[in-house]
C-alpha cells in the first residue's frame, strides 16, 4: 500500500510513547516500562502480507511496523533489517522466503584461500551495494514519512555472523577445529566490514545505533572459549573502532541463543553512554531479568526478554505470566529498563500474544525508583 | 615549554571556548606534575585539565599543540567500580608518564545532567588517572551530549 493508504499515526500516542522510549536513556520520568517485541515481519501479518512481501518493499515493511507500533502501543521505532546482511555485497545469493526472512544460498568463500584473497569493501563501496540500498530505502522512508519515529540503525550482528554470511557455517565450524587461525583471519575482517558499514549510516543520518554482539556464537554452538577467540575479542574490537571513527553512538548487544557460560565476558564490552544489553537464553530457559540487572544493571540499559517460543506457540495467559515476572524484575534497573521478546517477534505470533506482553507491562511495568 | 599554536589549532580553541592561556596551563601543569599520556614512541603527549563543567584536553608535542578537544560529561570513575582484568586486548596507544604503564581501553561512568551511562575510556590501572582519546570525545560523546541535552531539557 503506498504512503497514503496508512492512516496518520496519532500524535498523543506517539507523544506518550515518545517519553516512555526516552525514559531508559536518559532517566526522564515517565509512567511505566516500554516494551519492545522487535517487530519487523510480524507487522505484515497484520495486513494479510507475508514475509516475502514485507522484505521484498522495504519502504512499505516501515509503514507497515509503524503501524504496528502504534495499534500495539510499544516502541515507537521504524526499523527493517534481517539477519542475513551483508552477503549479497560480497557476491551471495539472498533468497526471498515466503513465510521466513530472506536466506542466502551462494556464499562467497568457499576455500582457506578464499579466506586470504577475500578483501573487506570500503564505505563508499557498500553504500553502492545491495544491503544498504534496501536498508536506506527503509530508514529513508521512515525519515519522511514517520520522522518521530526514525532511529538510524546499522544491522551487524557480531563476527561469526557475518563471517558465516560470507562463509557456509559447515565450513567455518570445521575451520575453528581444524584451522582456527583462519576463522580469526575472517573475523578479523568481519570487525573491519562493521566499521565501515557503521561509517556509512552514521555519514548518511548523522548518528548510528550498531546492532552487534553474538547469536551463532552461542553456547549451544560454541563453547566458552571459542565464543571469546572468535565473537566477544573481535566484537569488542569492533566496536571501539566504530565509537572511535564516530560510527555511534548507539550500541546494542544483542546476545540471542543460550549465553549461560560466557555472558558475563560481556560486562566489560566497550560501552557508550547509549548502550543496551539483551540476551536470550540461560540454557534453556529465558535468560532471567533478575540475572540480567544483577550483571549489567549498573553498567548499561537492559533488555529484559520473554520467550519467542512462548510469544510464538504459547498462551496469552503463558506470555503475561512470564513477562509479568521480568518486568518487575527489571522495571527499576538504575541505567533504564525495556521489556521485549528474546528476538525478532516471530512472524506469524498470533497479535493477542503480542498484546498479553504489553497489557504485563501497563499492569506491573510501574516505575517506582522516579 | 615554548609550544607553537598554528592558526588551525588556534580556530580549534575558539570552538571549543578555550583560552590559549588556559590550554597552555593545563600542558604546563601536566608536564610539571608527570600526570599525562605519552604516545609509546614518546613523541605525543596528551594533558587534560578538568572544571565542573568541562574537561579540556590538550594534543602536543616538544614544540606544537596538535589538537585540543573537549567533552562535558564528567568522568566519575571504572563502570563497575574496579578495574579487573578483561578478557581481551584492552591496551592502547598511549602510556601513563607518570606511571610508565600501558593505559587500558576502558569503560569508565560519565555524568552530565543528571544521567551517569558508561563511555570508553583511557585508564591507567596504577594511578587511576582516566582520560578520553580525541576520536571518542569528538564523536561519541559529543553526539551523546547533544541527544542528554535535547532529551533531558
Amino acid at each position: 500500500m503506498p504512503a497514503q493508504d496508512y492512516i496518520p499515526i496519532d500524535q498523543n500516542w506517539l507523544g506518550n510513547a515518545g517519553k516512555l522510549w526516552t525514559t531508559p536513556w536518559v532517566d526522564k520520568p515517565s509512567d511505566r516500562v516500554i516494551v519492545d517485541p522487535i517487530i519487523l515481519s510480524h507487522a505484515a501479518t497484520l495486513f494479510r502480507k507475508n514475509a516475502g512481501y514485507f522484505y521484498s518493499n522495504p519502504d512499505e515493511a516501515v509503514r507497515m511496523v509503524c503501524a504496528a507500533c502504534e495499534l500495539y502501543d510499544v516502541t515507537p521505532v521504524g526499523h527493517y533489517l534481517y539477519a542475513d546482511y551483508w552477503g549479497a555485497d560480497y557476491g551471495a545469493e539472498i533468497k526471498i522466503q515466503t513465510n521466513a526472512p530472506p536466506g542466502i544460498t551462494n556464499r562467497p568463500i568457499k576455500t582457506a584461500e578464499d579466506v586470504d584473497k577475500f578483501e573487506v569493501l570500503s564505505t563508499e563501496e557498500l553504500v553502492k551495494g545491495p544491503t544498504l540500498a534496501t536498508h536506506y530505502k527503509a530508514l529513508d522512508t521512515v525519515k519522511n514519512e514517520y520522522p518521530q519515529m526514525f532511529a538510524p540503525i546499522t544491522q551487524l550482528g557480531g563476527t561469526m555472523e557475518v563471517a558465516t554470511n560470507w562463509a557456509s557455517i559447515e565450513d567455518v565450524f570445521m575451520w575453528m577445529i581444524t584451522e582456527p587461525e583462519l576463522v580469526d583471519k575472517l573475523c578479523i575482517k568481519a570487525g573491519d566490514h562493521m566499521v565501515n558499514a557503521c561509517r556509512a549510516t552514521a555519514e548518511r543520518y548523522g548518528a548510528n545505533v550498531m546492532i552487534t554482539g553474538s547469536v551463532i556464537a552461542s553456547g549451544d554452538l560454541m563453547d566458552r572459549e571459542q565464543i571469546k577467540r572468535f565473537s566477544y575479542q573481535p566484537v569488542s574490537r569492533a566496536v571501539r573502532k566504530v565509537l572511535s571513527a564516530g560510527a555511534g553512538p548507539g550500541v546494542y548487544y544483542h546476545l540471542c541463543g543460550n549465553h549461560t557460560d560466557d555472558f558475563d565476558l560481556w560486562k566489560d564490552a566497550p560501552m557508550s553512554p547509549f548502550t543496551i544489553v539483551q540476551i536470550g537464553y540461560d540454557g534453556q530457559k529465558i535468560f532471567p531479568t533478575s540475572k540480567l540487572v544483577e550483571n549489567f544493571g549498573d553498567r548499561c540499559t537492559c533488555f529484559g526478554t520473554v520467550d519467542t517460543k512462548l510469544v510464538d506457540r504459547g498462551t496469552p495467559a503463558q506470555v503475561y505470566a512470564q513477562a509479568k515476572e521480568q518486568v518487575l524484575a527489571g522495571k527499576d534497573s538504575p541505567r533504564g529498563f525495556i521489556l521485549g521478546t528474546a528476538c525478532e517477534c516471530p512472524t506469524n505470533a498470533p497479535p493477542v500474544n503480542v498484546h498479553a506482553l504489553v497489557r504485563a507491562a501497563k499492569d506491573f511495568g510501574k516505575y517506582e525508583k522516579f | 615549554m615554548d609550544i607553537k599554536i598554528t592558526e588551525q589549532v588556534d580556530n580549534l580553541l575558539k570552538d571549543n571556548g578555550v583560552r590559549k592561556e588556559e590550554i597552555l596551563d593545563i600542558i604546563k601543569k601536566a608536564e610539571s606534575s608527570g600526570q599525562k599520556l605519552k604516545s609509546k614512541d614518546g613523541n605525543t603527549c596528551i594533558a587534560k585539565g578538568a572544571s565542573e563543567n568541562l574537561t579540556i584536553y590538550a594534543v602536543y608535542s616538544a614544540t606544537e599543540l596538535l589538537d585540543v578537544y573537549a567533552h562535558k560529561m564528567n568522568i566519575l570513575g571504572i563502570t563497575g567500580g574496579e578495574i579487573k582484568p578483561v578478557e581481551y586486548d584492552d591496551a592502547s596507544d598511549w602510556i601513563c608518564a607518570k606511571c610508565g604503564e600501558v593505559a587500558l581501553e576502558r569503560n569508565v561512568d560519565m555524568s552530565y545532567l543528571g544521567v551517569t551511562r558508561p563511555g570508553p575510556g583511557l585508564v591507567c590501572a596504577k594511578c587511576g588517572e582516566m582520560y578520553v582519546s580525541a576520536g571518542m570525545a569528538k564523536s561519541t560523546l559529543k553526539t551523546a551530549e547533544a541527544i542528554l541535552e535535547e532529551k533531558r531539557a
